[in-house]
């Protein structure tokens, strides 16, 4: 009966020479972009194997407990090369150098460093046999916020330039390692060994700071495989000499078309977050540490996450009342060992994360964060960010705020609020 | 594309090109695969893809991407894995699609996140169409007209008019009405919709060239359903064939990719 339909369809059309001779012309609006579209001049593609970009940043902090302000200044210069040398052979060079000057009640008054992050050879033997040497990022973790899988980003972190998780990530140093790859189609498999290469991290500005990322000999195997389009699990296993075995897993999934899920949960026996913070290894059980969330992402590119974060080793919230009020510098300890691990300092956090790429205007883009402590006492970190992008150079502006009394681990921080403007310039 | 759909799909395009204008008998299904040929080649190929983009004829974005792709051997629509090699701030990012499994990396934090095909990275381009689509696998067409239309170039083509109607709700667009060459299978227009019937933009496919042994369009100019104002024009250059191997074609490849 279609075809029918079709066919009579076609044979009106065919009845119709006039209008068939007299093709409709585009509308006005489709001339004009395809006028434009003859104006675009021929473009050669041209494809490089580094990137370097300089930065200034100009901050302003206010403190309390006790109470005060300063100014800062920062000038970055950060390179990254990533290359073939050879047919078979990949090399990666990532480094940054950070010169920072403080001002008024902030301390220490200069803090230069570089970040040596990544520098390593890859060797891809065959497509699914690759092997690697040197100092690498090794990053796993399916969750935004919070990745307990992520068992090489204690220490990694030589000077923090800004509280977004993305910035935390990318600023580090990478572990030495020896590593092997095997991958198929649906699966992979990869073991690391990372071996004790010095006993103490290092303050001085060229260190290769090996006592940081490579304090004992240490090991991890990946293992990942697609079950189906949707489910592509992966475990993580990692251990060594002062390390129990530590047992992980990142799932996500489509919900939507706009909806993504993910799971990411790490389980094996650790002290707390206070003994090792006091140095004590004195009460190592089995802590579960896990982060769950969903991303939607609206018709206009909005994206918004939304993750619960979990921490059995962190103290319960009478735990931070007592330890603040009782041994307030011990608190502190505790809240900067957190942050050096890259640790949740509380047992649950809810961690809401909102990005907004092109708001409004083309090139302007919006970020935020908050991090909710969700039991009494209650705190909270928050940082935004608007960026603008010309081709070569960015402006961004920062503020990030920490609330909550100071029996609340976020009220602890002595830096209350900060703003900061940056202008970046890719060479 | 297997050998066997290929020579299917060439000989589509024989039989349309050789059959009466007004056939009743036209396969719109089979116009489609035949247009999905002369789009995408039949083997694992690579290609530059540039984006130049436009607000009120001035430009405001440039991307160059770097495009591998292969067509699965099962169910045969193509899986590929995007390199980002301009601006330089987006240097050897890397997006992997296979169907609705969407994974993007970033080089400097070590990333890899999974997207929603929601999710856009490069302004008006949809992740779908910077990736090579096989769309007969994706949409069900019937022939609605046949008719004159002006191309891209300003000349008066004789084309199939097709409707598109989505095979399952996990792909770009809910439909598409898209005009085909009548004899050379040539993709001319089309215009994509939303679910809610809102035109989303109206694409033209231009400058022909010979590549990879078949004349294929080289550019593609987007044309935004609700601002005509906003217009990116893809680029296609630098096509060639690639061994593009299935380990390269998931996740955990994807720290792993050496760029060449």
């Amino acid at each position: 009966m279609r075809q029918i339909a079709i066919a009579s369809a076609l044979l009106v059309l065919a009845a119709l020479p006039a209008k068939a001779a007299d093709p409709p012309s585009e509308p006005p609006s489709d001339a004009g972009a395809l006028s434009l579209a003859d104006e675009t001049p021929a473009l050669k593609p041209t494809s490089q194997s580094w990137r370097l970009f300089g930065e200034g940043a100009l901050a302003h902090s206010w403190l309390r407990n006790p109470s005060g302000s300063g100014n800062e200044g920062r000038a970055t210069i950060d390179f990254r090369y990533d290359g073939a040398v050879a047919p078979q052979l990949r090399a990666v060079f990532s480094d940054r150098l950070d010169l920072i000057h403080r001002g008024g009640d902030l301390q220490p008054r200069e803090e230069n460093v570089n970040t040596l992050r990544e520098a390593y050879l890859s060797w891809h033997a065959t497509p699914e046999l690759i092997g690697d040497a040197g100092r690498i990022n090794l990053r796993y973790g399916a969750a935004f916020g919070y990745n307990p899988t992520d068992y090489f980003k204690a220490n990694a972190t030589r000077v923090i330039v800004s509280i977004d998780p993305a910035s935390l990530r990318e600023n580090r140093q990478g572990t030495v390692v020896l590593q092997g790859q095997g991958l198929w189609s649906d699966t992979s498999v990869s073991a690391a060994f990372s071996p004790k290469l010095a006993d103490a991290p290092s303050d001085a500005t060229f260190s290769m700071n090996f006592g940081a990322t490579n304090p004992s000999n240490r090991w991890l195997v990946a293992v990942g495989h697609k079950f189906a389009a949707e489910i592509n699990p992966q475990v993580v296993l990692h251990g060594g000499d002062h390390t129990p075995t530590q047992a992980g897993l990142n799932l996500s999934g489509l919900i939507s078309r706009a909806t993504v899920a993910y799971i990411e949960y790490s389980a094996g026996r650790t002290g707390s977050l206070a003994d090792q913070a006091q140095g004590f290894r004195r009460s190592d059980r089995v802590q579960q540490r896990g982060a769950a969330g969903l991303t939607y992402t609206t018709a206009f590119n909005l994206s918004l996450t939304a993750e619960f974060e979990y921490n059995s080793a962190a103290p319960t919230p009478s735990e931070w009342q007592a330890l603040s009020s009782a041994a307030p510098l011990d608190a502190l300890r505790l809240l900067s060992f957190a942050q050096a691990q890259q640790d949740l300092p509380v047992r649950q956090a809810v961690f809401v994360h909102g990005a907004w790429r092109d708001l409004g205007v083309r090139n302007l883009d919006l970020a935020a964060f908050a991090r909710l402590a969700t039991q009494s006492p209650r705190g909270s970190e928050l940082w935004v960010e608007a960026r603008y992008r010309w081709s070569k150079t960015e402006l961004a502006v920062q503020w990030q705020q920490y609330t909550g009394s100071t029996a609340s681990p976020y009220g602890l921080v002595p830096q209350d609020r900060r703003a900061e403007v940056l202008f970046r310039v890719f060479l | 594309m297997n050998p066997k759909s290929f020579f299917m799909a060439a000989a589509v395009v024989a039989a349309i090109a050789f059959a009466p204008v007004a056939s009743a008998a036209i396969d719109a299904q089979a116009v489609l695969a035949a247009s999905d040929a002369v789009r995408n080649p039949a083997k694992p190929f690579g290609v530059v893809v540039t984006l130049i983009e436009y607000r009120n004829r001035k430009q405001t974005d440039t991307n160059t991407l770097e495009v591998y792709s292969k067509a699965e051997s099962a169910g045969g629509q193509y899986r590929s894995l995007i390199r980002f090699v301009n601006p330089p701030r987006d240097i050897n990012k890397l997006m992997l699609k296979s169907g609705n499994d969407l994974w993007f990396f970033d080089p400097a934090s070590k990333a890899t996140i999974r997207l929603s095909p929601q999710q856009r990275l490069l302004g008006q381009a949809a992740n779908g169409d910077v990736v090579t689509v096989n769309m007969a696998k994706d949409y069900r067409a019937e022939l609605v007209a046949e008719e004159d239309v002006t191309d891209g170039e300003k000349v008066s083509r004789h084309c199939y008019r097709l409707r598109l109607a989505e095979r399952s709700p996990d792909v770009t667009y809910d439909h598409i009405e898209m005009w085909i060459e009548a004899g050379t299978a040539r993709p001319v227009k089309a215009q994509f919709y939303a679910e809610s019937d809102r035109l989303l933009k109206t694409a033209y496919y231009r400058k022909f060239q010979s590549q990879l042994g078949s004349e294929r369009p080289t550019e593609m100019v987007i044309i935004d359903g609700l601002d005509p104002n906003w217009v990116t024009v893809m680029r296609y250059s630098d096509y060639a064939w690639r061994d593009v191997p299935d380990s390269w074609l998931q996740r955990d490849y994807l720290p792993r990719f050496k760029p060449e």
